[in-house]
């Protein structure tokens, strides 16, 4: 095939990705938006019943919606990481991963974002977060984590939309070409009237290029204050200054995996073989085994410190962890963090594109437990043993739970029929 | 009037490029549309410097010195000693500084963009004329500007 047909076949590859929807994937959607009617007929319930209906109590206050707030912020990250930081490392497999890696950046937020107003009971004062004086003109406490966490959370969000949006800019030009009527008028405007102009093109990629260079540091930033709301505090478990980095390498690690469990059907059902190849599923297969073992060591070190340190109190939470009532969770996050990946070292199963989708789901599973296990084993047994407690969640939280995973997937679904899955100007520029 | 050239294949439309330029065609009377951004264009007709970085380094600097005024100054403005900290610390304002530094940084960048690519550009949200794949070079003839 020359040259121009070859143009022409990648216009029609992806785009026949927005084509009418298929049964499978009516059925998918319906899954998913069923799951999160269910997130918010029972948040409805815990609002109008209290949150005594939540399994959080004394002493364990922050359970599963803290521990899936972590857990979404985490998995944005490995969106920014593709998108941002391979495109500065002119990495060419990016290009395969990019477009469903941002999104992936953004619906995460999204959910993310939700948590701490489902947490906070009384959703409707979420305002007072946010930086304005009280009535009696006292601001808000800047000394505080949970206000470094609405600063970092809301910035990233805020970039990452940028830059998605930044990224579709000439693809949405393609896409108003194939339509008529209203949707040419809407791919239109949203294109901005892109006609790919040398002015266009040249100012275009100084602005890539700097919104890469702007969402770089927060790849590592915004973890690492998210891990603060934990560090700064004088806990056991989680006052200890590995913690940054430790939240980081997990971040990436699990977006990564998330990434593999989002691409691997994605490019089965949409025929796109030919443009996310096994070589770039062993790419990213090798970020999994690289992140894997920075947080393998991120546990080690954390006994480490904590058998060191001389301090009955953290040596107590660390023996806990292991061996007390959340040991069976504890031992799950070993096996799908640090031990399950390591079968990465070997070339063929980085290969197996169904093996990698298997191993992405339990990395998944095991970065969700691995911030549980933070989170709840440190506030269940800190200094007292007066205040020692266990915690369970109750089916609200658990349905809560599962009702995020219903609106990401909702939302990556209704990406893939509205929006160019694969950045398609990007893989011309390379063909 | 204009004259509007469409090649389909990259290598025609540079070497048209190349003579277009060889003859002395000024820049301003050159149109080129382009399916994605080819570097030698750039190497054929040096281009202005880029101003975008204006914008980055402004809304940066901006966000750096909002960061700190900010936290600051509302500190000042009812000191409350809070866990025995100073009224005016770095190390936490850095971190709202810093947010604040991207966040200015990269709305300030595209900001620039838009100004300078002139969009969002009304006419150009249906085109009448699409290039799709092709490259186009439209000379403008006739007088000079």
């Amino acid at each position: 095939m020359d040259k121009p047909d070859r143009l022409a076949q990648v216009e029609q590859d992806v785009l026949a990705a927005m084509k009418r929807p298929g049964t499978a994937y009516l059925a998918a959607l319906g899954c998913s938006a069923t799951l999160f009617l269910t997130l918010l007929g029972l948040w409805a319930y815990q609002i109008h019943t209290g949150m005594g209906v939540a399994g959080i109590t004394h002493p364990v206050g922050w359970g599963v919606y803290i521990t899936n707030f972590v857990f979404w912020v985490g998995i944005a990250h490995s969106g920014t990481l593709i998108s941002a930081v391979l495109y500065l490392f002119r990495a060419r497999f990016r290009t395969s991963f990019n477009r469903p890696a941002e999104a992936m950046t953004v619906f995460a937020l999204l959910v993310a974002g939700l948590f701490p107003l489902i947490h906070l009971g009384r959703s409707w004062k979420f305002y007072y977060l946010f930086p304005y004086p009280t009535q009696r003109m006292l601001w808000v406490n800047f000394r505080s984590p949970l206000i470094w966490d609405v600063f970092a959370v809301s910035t990233y969000l805020t970039v990452s939309v940028v830059f998605f949006y930044v990224g579709l800019i000439p693809d949405f030009a393609i896409v108003r070409r194939f339509k008529e009527g209203l949707g040419k008028r809407i791919y239109g405007v949203l294109s901005l009237g892109w006609t790919g102009t040398r002015r266009q093109w040249k100012n275009y990629n100084q602005l890539y290029l700097f919104l890469a260079a702007f969402a770089t540091p927060l790849v590592a930033s915004v973890h690492s204050v998210v891990s603060w709301d934990f560090a700064m505090s004088i806990i056991p478990g989680w006052h200890t200054t590995i913690f940054a980095p430790y939240f980081v390498a997990g971040a990436i690690f699990s977006g990564t995996a998330m990434v593999i469990t989002l691409v691997v059907p994605m490019r089965k059902i949409l025929v796109l073989d030919r443009y996310i190849t096994d070589d770039h599923f062993e790419s990213i297969a090798k970020i999994l085994l690289f992140t894997s073992l920075i947080v393998t060591y991120a546990y080690f070190v954390e006994f480490g410190l904590a058998f060191y340190s001389g301090n009955p109190f953290e040596m107590e939470q660390f023996r806990y962890r292991a061996l007390g009532d959340y040991t069976v969770m504890f031992w799950i996050m070993i096996f799908c963090n640090s031990l399950a990946p390591l079968t990465l070292f070997v070339r063929s199963l980085r290969r197996n594109v169904k093996y990698l989708f298997v191993l992405s789901l339990l990395v998944n599973v095991g970065m969700w437990v691995e911030r549980f296990v933070i989170i709840v084993t440190a506030l269940a047994r800190d200094f007292d043993p007066y205040a020692w407690g266990t915690y369970t969640p109750s089916f609200v939280e658990i349905g809560i739970t599962l009702g995020s995973f219903g609106l990401f997937f909702t939302a990556y679904l209704v990406f893939l029929k509205t929006l160019p899955v694969l950045s398609i100007t990007e893989i011309k520029e390379h063909l | 009037m204009e004259r509007r050239m469409v090649f389909t294949e990259r290598e025609e439309f540079l070497s048209a490029l190349r003579d277009l330029a060889r003859e002395g065609v000024s820049q301003d009377r050159l149109r080129v549309e382009t399916p994605f951004y080819v570097h030698e264009v750039d190497e054929i007709l040096p281009p202005k410097p880029a101003k975008v970085k204006n914008f980055a380094l402004i809304g940066a600097a901006g966000g750096t010195v909002t960061g700190f005024a900010f936290t600051i100054l509302t500190s000042l403005s009812w000191p409350l000693i809070v866990g025995g900290k100073p009224i005016i610390s770095i190390p936490p304002f850095l971190i709202i500084a810093f947010a604040l530094t991207i966040l200015f940084g990269a709305l300030s960048t595209f900001f620039g963009f838009l100004l300078l690519a002139r969009l969002p550009s009304v006419h150009g949200f249906v085109p009448k004329e699409e290039s799709g794949n092709a490259f186009v070079i439209t000379v403008e003839t006739g007088e000079t500007k």
